[in-house]
């Protein structure tokens, strides 16, 4: 309950002088990067966060925590990701409602089917139990379906959802156990650099020396990086969700469909039914703010998909940041273009996911000074000086491009 | 018995006697009125079940705000029966209880509600994991509320957008609204009005059939037609996009760009703070005066009115006239302690001095209201505290610290109760009007417009949405500890004081934590008292729509157009 066991959730007092790391963002990647850190003896830990802890993507997040991936690699690690989750409640001792409501890709066109046998293939290789279902089995597991476009099937899996502030809580209630300090409504100004690489953070409260610092700001990334002399390519992009009025149990699993644009809805524990369609348009740059454009998109081809949607009653919409990356995998790990700068941004739509398990291998990295295998693949200086992210942000577009 | 109908009412003789069913049982009604009004008559008072601890709900504000009426209408899942006309034939049944809402054996778990803060869930069934899975399951099984249909069914047919260009557009049709219409016309604007009813008029005597005399509403908005106002009456205002208002009318979806926008949209009413103000027999003072003067029934036998004002003192007066055998005060609303009862009012606590008495009444009618602060919050403009209530900052003409955003009437905090605020509403519109055309009647503004003072730096009482309270708190003043805060989520006060000492400050982790402001009322009947008891700071962030939409009614027949 509230009852913290804490000695202090949240650091109010004066701006600690010196760290051995800073962390800027207080979303699931800086938390699980300082849970990271504390349980492998780093002392003088600080988050600094803008807004309060999670008020950036995590907070905004519909918190789908997929095994079943398009690519092989993405899959090993999504695994491994999601295995995290579901040690977390007693690893933390907190219950962040790690459940496997079950998730499907569900398939319009023939080509679709096609490709995803070879997916679904590729799963059972690797240990990943997905499924592809007939028409008839698609709408037999979601009723939800009947009587709109008509399937071509779908690949279902035993995948979860978790609670995304649950999440937050879980790790700030754990963190207030350790020496990390987190500290909120403090904004980044300036990154002091001298001949070593970085020097201190100066904030909006005053400067924090440290040779360390980790960009977890995710959408917030490129304004942080360019104040310290970074570049990357990942660029950020809204997405926006909306929120129903609860009901009984009534959509089987999480749904994801990539034609003729991508689009996804489910179920939260409560019976709230989320959903969006995305925008393959939407402009690069932070905007947060909700459109009536993202309402009508997404009910017209909602109720198309799943006729019954027509009865829901939408209570509340909102936008939140993607920062997407040009190969759609996130930023991890040091960057050689400044001594002590640590990226932990570009998730790309995957932070919730990726960000607990990949928080742990970049710990190791960070205390080690080796870098775990698993973590190779995320190497933030592995683009072309000229590679962009595409502005669509449509992974599946892009993955189905490159394997036809 | 406590509600009833009138015998020899007006009201009910020119009606045709209809039967409907709700929870398998036959009633009868009169067609036309109110579903929540012919079960209160039928003795049916609880229209539905709370989402945590299933407490009993019944009709309350009738204007479709609250949702404490919610139930399934013809299959249609959590529809509020105050806006339902009931006819011949129609199923409707309670929802989120079992096995009816009359008797729901789910309440129990009101019982150890003490024990069962609104994150309970975050600390049981850890271990072991085979377990936590089942535990979530059962979770997931009492979650949810209304029954979707779900099988074969007809795609919804997309709905053309009108997009609309005006100097001034007043979003709703009110006293207030229409006043501000015909101000704005009279100083050559040209004007809109949305108002989300079938019909013009708004406010409690119009709804309560009490608007009676010369400077009716029907004459005002006779006057604003003649003056060319585009009345679109039937129209819903559903968001603020960047200065774009969006609407949704039965066919179409309307897109509104206007050089102001003079929001005239009401008030709420604001429940008592005290615990057990959510029982059925807690009602609005025009709900109280409109069952007995629309629809000839009596809602209760023994009332005690809460508050202040006229729509109270009508209340009383028709109650009183009605045949309900005691009428208590008003009392101050500060004086009101607790409020008693089972599954209806049965009696309610007041303290004056130190003296406190109990009230053996199965009514309570309340009549505080503060602002509908919707728009004004979506638009991100500035509020400030006054007492217990937030009001939008504005100038004497209504102009809020939002350029093209100005408030009139109770929205403003400025009801119109006599000439000096029907001028101020019309004043609102004409200030809308110059700034949208630049012009005062036909001769142009000399140089630039005067910033309004509204607009000037804010103190720290005033607030925008979104902008967190940086652990400001200043608590409202003697709250009781169970007075119940959010309806929607049953978050009483003391769990909102027990996540501040978790150190769970910042408003809107308060928010997320207990979920309080984030059920299906939207906050519309939590946030006022949310507000005063977390800070001057506190308001989450204003997340559109303005109103609940059913999916449905969003699909376009164009929806990648862009204006």
């Amino acid at each position: 309950m509230a009852r913290s066991r804490a000695g202090r959730l949240l650091e109010t007092g004066a701006l600690p002088r010196t760290a051995e790391v800073v962390i800027v963002g207080a979303g699931v990647a800086g938390l699980a990067f300082a849970r990271e850190l504390a349980a492998r003896g780093v002392r003088h830990v600080v988050i600094v966060e803008r807004e309060y802890p999670g008020s950036g993507a995590t907070g905004r997040n519909v918190a789908r925590i997929r095994a079943m991936q398009l690519t092989e690699d993405l899959t090993h690690v999504a695994r491994a990701c999601q295995a995290k989750y579901d040690r977390m409640a007693e690893e933390l001792g907190f219950n962040v409602l790690f459940y496997r409501l079950g998730y499907a890709w569900v398939l319009y066109d023939a080509d679709e089917v096609e490709r995803m046998r070879s997916i679904v293939e590729m799963h059972h290789r690797i240990g990943v139990a997905s499924r592809l279902l007939s028409p008839d089995e698609t709408l037999r597991r979601l009723p939800i379906l009947r009587g709109g476009e008509p399937v071509a099937g779908a690949v279902l899996n035993d995948d979860a959802i978790v609670h995304h502030d649950a999440v937050v809580w879980a790790h700030l209630e754990h963190l207030a156990r350790t020496s990390v300090r987190v500290v909120p409504n403090t904004a980044v100004h300036g990154i002091v650099r001298d001949e070593h690489g970085v020097a201190g953070i100066d904030t909006d409260r005053g400067r924090i020396a440290t040779r360390a610092v980790l960009n977890a700001t995710d959408g917030w990334s490129t304004e942080l990086n360019a104040m310290a002399g970074v570049t990357a390519p990942n660029r950020p992009h809204r997405r926006e969700v909306l929120v129903t009025a609860p009901l009984r149990l009534s959509i089987e699993a999480a749904v994801t469909f990539y034609r003729p644009t991508e689009g996804w809805f489910n179920q939260t524990l409560r019976g709230e039914v989320v959903m969006g369609v995305v925008d393959p348009n939407e402009p690069a740059g932070v905007e947060q703010r909700s459109s009536w454009a993202f309402l009508r998109r997404t009910a017209t081809l909602m109720t198309q998909k799943a006729p019954a949607l027509a009865d829901v009653a939408v209570i509340r919409q909102w936008g939140g940041m993607y920062d997407i990356s040009p190969d759609h995998l996130p930023l991890v790990g040091p960057t050689r273009q400044l001594d002590g700068w640590w990226q932990a941004n570009g998730w790309s739509g995957r932070g919730m996911l990726l960000a607990p398990y990949l928080a742990e291998l970049l710990a190791e990295r960070f205390v080690t000074g080796t870098t775990p295998e698993r973590l190779a693949a995320f190497d933030p200086d592995r683009f072309a000086p000229d590679e962009a992210s595409e502005t669509s942000g449509d992974y599946y577009a892009r993955y189905a491009r490159r394997s036809d | 018995m406590p509600a009833h109908r009138i015998p020899g009412s007006p009201a009910v003789a020119p009606g045709r006697l209809v039967r409907f069913t709700f929870d398998g049982r036959e009633y009868e009604g009169v067609e036309g009125e109110p579903l929540a009004a012919s079960l209160l008559a039928a003795e049916r008072p609880i229209l539905s079940r709370s989402f945590r601890f299933h407490r009993p709900r019944g009709l309350m504000c009738s204007t479709g705000g609250c949702g404490w009426c919610e139930c399934e209408v013809d299959g249609v899942p959590s529809v509020r029966s105050c806006r339902v006309p009931v006819r011949e034939g129609l199923v409707a049944r309670g929802e989120h209880a079992w096995p009816s809402v009359e008797r729901d054996l789910l309440s129990l778990v009101g019982l150890a509600s003490r024990w069962i803060p609104p994150t309970f869930y975050h600390h049981r069934f850890l271990r072991p994991r085979r377990l936590r899975k089942r535990y979530l399951d059962v979770l997931r099984w009492f979650g949810g509320r209304g029954r979707l249909r779900v099988g074969d069914r007809a795609p919804s047919r997309g709905r053309p957008t009108r997009r609309l260009e005006t100097d001034v557009l007043v979003v709703g049709g009110g006293r207030a609204g229409l006043l501000a219409a015909l101000g704005a016309v009279d100083a050559g604007a040209r004007v809109v009005l949305l108002e989300a009813e079938r019909e013009v008029g708004g406010g409690w005597r119009v709804e309560t059939g009490t608007d009676r005399g010369p400077g009716t509403a029907a004459e005002l908005a006779a006057g604003a037609s003649a003056a060319g106002v585009e009345i679109l009456a039937g129209v819903a205002a559903i968001g603020w996009y960047d200065g774009m208002v969006a609407a949704i009318g039965d066919d179409r979806h309307l897109e509104i760009r206007a050089g102001a926008v003079v929001a005239a949209t009401g008030s709420y009413d604001r429940v008592p703070l005290v615990p057990g103000a959510d029982r059925p027999g807690v009602i609005a003072a025009r709900t109280v005066t409109a069952l007995i003067e629309r629809y000839g029934i009596l809602p209760g036998r023994q009332a005690l009115l809460v508050g202040a004002g006229q729509e109270l003192t009508t209340a009383g007066e028709r109650l009183a006239r009605a045949g309900a055998s005691t009428v208590v005060g008003p009392v101050p609303t500060a004086s009101l302690v607790s409020i008693r009862g089972g599954r209806r009012v049965s009696g309610a606590v007041t303290r004056h001095d130190r003296k406190r008495e109990r009230h053996a009444v199965d009514l309570v009618v309340c009549a505080d209201r503060s602002p509908n602060l919707d728009l004004v919050l979506a638009a991100g403009a500035t509020v400030e505290r006054r007492g217990d209530t937030l009001m939008p900052v504005s100038d004497a003409s209504g102009h809020t610290s939002i350029p093209s955003l100005f408030v009139a009437g109770s929205a403003a905090g400025r009801p119109i109760l006599g000439a000096g605020e029907a001028d101020i509403s019309r004043e609102a519109g004409r200030a809308a009007a110059v700034h949208a055309t630049g012009r005062i009647g036909q001769a142009e503004v000399a140089g630039p417009r005067q910033p309004s003072p509204a607009a000037a730096a804010s103190t720290s009482e005033r607030a925008r949405p979104g902008t967190s309270g940086n652990g400001h708190v200043r608590p409202m003043r003697d709250v009781a500890r169970g007075a119940m805060v959010c309806f929607c989520e049953d978050v009483r006060a003391w769990e909102i004081g027990a996540e501040q000492g978790a150190g769970y400050e910042d408003p809107e982790l308060i928010k997320r934590r207990t979920g309080a402001l984030t059920g299906p009322c939207q906050g519309k009947y939590c946030l006022q008292s949310f507000a005063c008891l977390v800070g001057a700071g506190a308001i989450p962030t204003a997340r559109p729509p303005l109103r609940p939409v059913r999916l449905g009614d969003l699909v376009a027949s164009d929806p990648e157009g862009r204006a």
